[in-house]
């Protein structure tokens, strides 16, 4: 009915507030009516939810006293309706305003809402009314406002709990912690245990290898003993016989006649003093004290004492290199004891790998350390290193570990700043590798050079397999590129910095294709043609050199997007300006074949003379001012080639032109005199257009 | 004064109208061709205004050329007036195609019965534009002029007379040399008499030698199949040669194959819009 199962932290009072409350539902026998039972049950539900907080022991006591009073209204059951309703008032009355629902950290009304407190007394440490706080007691006092000190309970128990959090974690990684040792010093004390036993049992099995020894000399030595002196009885034995023999044939010769006894006599004389005559041995043969042997223990003592010596140490462990753990002068060796051996020092020996003969003039380079890694400097760039390492302590060295095969980085490359090209959404990079021996890749490093000291991005290009790299850039920026070598070691130092404007399109006159009667200034923009006709070298002729034209051709980046620039002629001289193919021919004039476009301006006085050469064909088209300097805009995309008078903003002309590859700037002097191109400038509004 | 629309098309997204008025200068009523490119609904727009050849009226531009997908893509309003006063009823103006009705000129008539109403260079410089200013989203302080044929020559005199009033100009086959060709010299001796001196003052080739600025950009483009050009009747050579010595800045094309007729036109008047676009627009 109503004793619906509770939650399990409810505490006694709770059970017994429910025993109560069924108790008085049996007693008024309230099941009967289940409109009533259902009422009485929702006044009551509510209240015995109620788990924490002083104010239930208080309604406990008054349950339990208006249960008394009730019961006092009268034992004879239950059936009136009118008992019914003043029960239900008394119990309504009795428990307040208590029909909502608490939750844990609210702190219960109390039974008079108007008059409830408000404030808080930070001297007092009690909840009050704002107007008790006038009162006697409180005058003076801090008071604060009932829901800010609410607040700041909320947040001391809080900061409380988060602490309590942090210990929990804490003892717990000590608890851990603690496991691990423990089992360390078990570890520990099977190796002492092993050790220990097995020099003691050294120490036993020689000291009974001792004993087995002296007693086997000591019966040798009785054995010689008894024999030498048996030998001597034997012999005395013999002695006596002979002796008794003598002396019985001594007899028998004197009962003898006289001239038997003579003869014998005589003889028998002889034999007497033969036998008297030699030397009876009555000296003992052997003593019979068995000497003192001084027994030999001192490798017993030295087997003793090492006991309490510790042994060398085993092997240690060289590590494999770890990834960029190198630079291009040191790399960082490490390795590993395998075994709880005390160590005092570690030696590392090197040598430079060297491939083919395993000569013996390797100067083999030793360190000694007291760590278990080493950074070992002044190495050479790009270079394996073999090494490996021992182990010493008071006892001696241990066995060499395994060789393991360091490498150095490599040394930075070096960008060639005069190849740079660049457009307004890209620029290609080109570099020496910096290493006589190969590396394993190239790492291209941009970063806009926008704010200076601000920590820019870095965007990296990984991987690159040659000594070149395109890079995707954001127009109207300025960016430092640097180049790294790879290699298992790690990477190189960044190189010196190659700086990009991605305004406009950067690029420079190609020597390589230069006729040999002009001359390209150093930074690559002006050509020249001087007077004289001879040069004073004639190189051999190649292919990459315009041979009849006195042309020259730039490098442009191979980027299908829009390039523009200009170049500064002269007015009374015969010049062609354009765009053409890497593989235009270079026995040929600019714009004699389908592979070149160009403007050629012929000055004849006063006549100035301008063509737009394709495949020999060109419009006819006369230009009242003649240009100073020639804008020239090449779109990819629209497949067009413009040609403009830069000083007024003139159009001049423009070519339809299919461009499948890439092409690049040409000019060519047809006369004496100067051209020079300008760069790195965007499209200018007018040109936009076209 | 009050404009009546005769006729409203849109195409390219704007409105190709034709308009009526009656013409202080010409003493008449005059049509004229107006586009509307869809950038006029917003917000005023530069001029361009188109001057016909001989024997044209205001149709022949708008329904030939093929100039409204350029007009539209820039945000240019063009108008293209008629080449001459009609119906006035002077005696002698319906009887040749090169002189009276549809052969203006673009001067302004000093010779009588002509000076009344053939006073074309005022209309086409000084009431045309205010009543185009008055009626319709253009900026006034953004202008310019082009033109075919006579309409070339019209365009090429009222830029070099006014200097300033006009961001660029543009001819296609004009006629540069009006006073040593066949059609100029019957044409300004019939409206301006025979005193050669006041001739000058509408032939373009003169009028460069004394052009004070040289802030033109002219293009011109001209067929070489052009029977008029082997006729004598363009004498492009010769402003050229003057504009050279004036450092009048001119690029002229002569295009292989293509003759005087509205297909030439067709063909590079897009080049033209965008000639103009770029000093209407920058």
């Amino acid at each position: 009915m109503t004793s619906a199962p509770r939650g399990a932290a409810r505490g006694t009072s709770q059970r017994d507030l429910e025993e109560d409350a069924d108790e008085l539902v049996h007693l008024y026998g309230l099941e009967d009516d289940d409109e009533l039972g259902d009422e009485f049950a929702d006044e009551t539900m509510p209240r015995i939810e109620v788990s924490e907080y002083p104010a239930a022991e208080q309604r406990d006591w008054r349950l339990s006293g208006e249960a008394a009073e009730a019961e006092d209204l009268g034992f004879g059951g239950w059936g009136s309706e009118g008992q019914c309703q003043d029960l239900r008032e008394a119990y309504r009355y009795a428990h307040g305003r208590a029909s909502e629902e608490y939750e844990c950290y609210v702190i219960p009304e109390e039974e008079d809402e108007e008059e409830a407190p408000d404030v808080f007394c930070a001297t007092c440490k009690l909840p009050l009314r704002a107007l008790e706080k006038v009162l006697e007691e409180h005058k003076g006092h801090e008071v604060t406002p009932l829901s800010k000190a609410l607040e700041s309970a909320k947040d001391e128990i809080h900061k409380n709990m988060c602490r309590l959090e942090k210990q929990i974690i804490e003892m717990e990684n000590f608890a851990c912690h603690l496991e691990e040792v423990f089992i360390t010093v078990e570890e520990n004390f099977g190796r002492q245990e092993q050790n220990f036993e097995s020099h003691y049992n050294e120490i036993l099995e020689t000291l009974a290898q001792k004993y087995e020894e002296k007693i086997l000399a000591l019966g040798e030595k009785k054995k010689e003993k008894l024999e030498a002196l048996y030998g001597q009885l034997v012999s005395c034995g013999e002695n006596l016989d002979t002796c008794k023999e003598l002396m019985e044939t001594v007899e028998e010769i004197c009962h003898e006649e006289k001239v038997d006894f003579i003869k014998d006599a005589v003889a028998m004389a002889d034999r007497l003093r033969k036998f008297l005559e030699t030397k009876t041995d009555v000296e003992l043969a052997a003593q019979p004290a068995l000497e003192d042997q001084t027994l030999d223990f001192s490798d017993v003592e030295q087997l003793l004492g090492s006991i309490n010596t510790i042994p060398a140490p085993s092997a240690p462990v060289i590590n494999p290199q770890a990834p960029s753990s190198a630079t291009g002068s040191s790399v960082r060796v490490c390795w590993s004891l395998f075994s709880d051996d005390t160590v005092e020092s570690y030696q590392l020996s090197y040598r430079p790998v060297r491939d083919g003969s395993p000569g013996t003039d390797h100067t083999e380079s030793t360190v000694t350390v007291k760590e278990t890694y080493c950074s070992v400097a002044n190495l050479e760039p790009n270079t394996q290193y073999e090494f490996r390492v021992t182990a010493q302590n008071r006892a001696g060295l241990s066995p060499a570990s395994e060789r393991a095969v360091y490498m150095t980085a490599p040394s930075p490359p070096v960008i060639k700043s005069k190849e740079v090209r660049s457009c307004e959404e890209a620029a290609l990079i080109r570099w020496e590798s910096g290493n006589l021996n190969p590396v394993d890749s190239y790492t291209v490093e941009l970063t806009q050079a926008e704010a200076p000291g601000a920590a820019g991005v870095t965007e990296s290009v990984v991987g690159v397999p040659t000594c070149e790299a395109l890079v995707q850039l954001q127009p109207r920026q300025s960016y430092a590129i640097y180049v790294r070598a790879l290699n298992v070691g790690g990477p190189s130092a960044r190189s010196e910095p190659a700086t990009v404007h991605t305004t406009g399109s950067y690029f420079r006159l190609d020597e390589q294709t230069c006729h040999p009667w002009l001359a390209i200034s150093e930074d690559g923009l002006t050509a020249v043609r001087s007077e004289r006709k001879a040069p004073t070298r004639e190189p051999p002729p190649r292919s990459t050199r315009f041979s009849r034209c006195v042309a020259v051709m730039g490098n442009l980046i191979p980027v299908r997007g829009r390039h523009y620039w200009e170049v500064e002629v002269d007015e009374r001289s015969d010049y062609t300006v354009g765009v053409a193919s890497e593989d235009v021919p270079k026995q040929e004039d600019l714009g004699a074949n389908r592979l070149s476009w160009c403007m050629r301006h012929t000055w004849a006085a006063p006549r100035h003379k301008y063509e737009f050469l394709h495949n020999k064909t060109t419009p006819d088209i006369r230009i009242t001012v003649p240009p100073k300097k020639i804008g020239i805009l090449l779109d990819y995309e629209n497949s067009t080639l413009s040609f403009f008078n830069v000083d007024i903003s003139q159009h001049l002309y423009t070519f339809s032109c299919q461009l499948p590859q890439f092409v690049h700037p040409c000019l060519s002097l047809e006369k004496p005199g100067r051209l020079k191109i300008h760069n790195g400038i965007p499209v200018p509004k007018h040109v936009a257009l076209y | 004064m009050a404009l009546k629309q005769i006729s409203s098309n849109k195409c390219f997204g704007g409105l190709q109208k034709v308009f009526e008025h009656d013409s202080v200068e010409l003493n008449c009523k005059m049509k004229f061709a107006i586009y509307l490119p869809p950038k006029a609904e917003t917000g005023k727009c530069p001029a361009l205004y188109w001057l016909s050849g001989l024997t044209c009226t205001e149709q022949n531009f708008i329904s030939k050329s093929g100039y409204h997908q350029a007009a539209s893509e820039h945000g240019l309003v063009v108008i293209a007036p008629d080449t001459s006063p009609r119906g006035c009823n002077i005696k002698g103006e319906d009887e040749s195609w090169d002189f009276g009705t549809g052969a203006g000129f673009y001067v302004d008539a000093t010779e009588h019965p002509w000076k009344t109403n053939y006073r074309m260079y005022s209309y086409v410089t000084e009431e045309l534009p205010q009543l185009i200013n008055a009626n319709f989203p253009v900026d006034p302080q953004r202008m310019s002029i082009f033109g075919h044929s006579m309409g070339g020559h019209g365009a090429l005199i009222c830029a070099l007379k006014n200097p300033g009033k006009y961001k660029s100009v543009s001819a296609f086959a004009p006629i540069c040399n009006p006073v040593l060709c066949p059609w100029g010299k019957k044409a300004f001796s019939g409206y301006l008499g025979t005193d050669q001196s006041k001739w000058k003052a509408y032939d373009a080739t003169h009028l460069v030698k004394s052009f004070p600025g040289s802030q033109l950009d002219i293009l011109i483009d001209q067929g070489k199949d052009d029977q008029f050009l082997s006729d004598g009747q363009l004498l492009p050579d010769n402003f050229i040669a003057a504009c050279a010595e004036k450092k009048t800045p001119v690029v002229f094309r002569l295009q292989e194959g293509y003759d005087h007729s509205y297909y030439f036109i067709a063909t590079f008047i897009t080049d033209h819009i965008r000639h103009h676009a770029k000093y209407l627009n920058a």
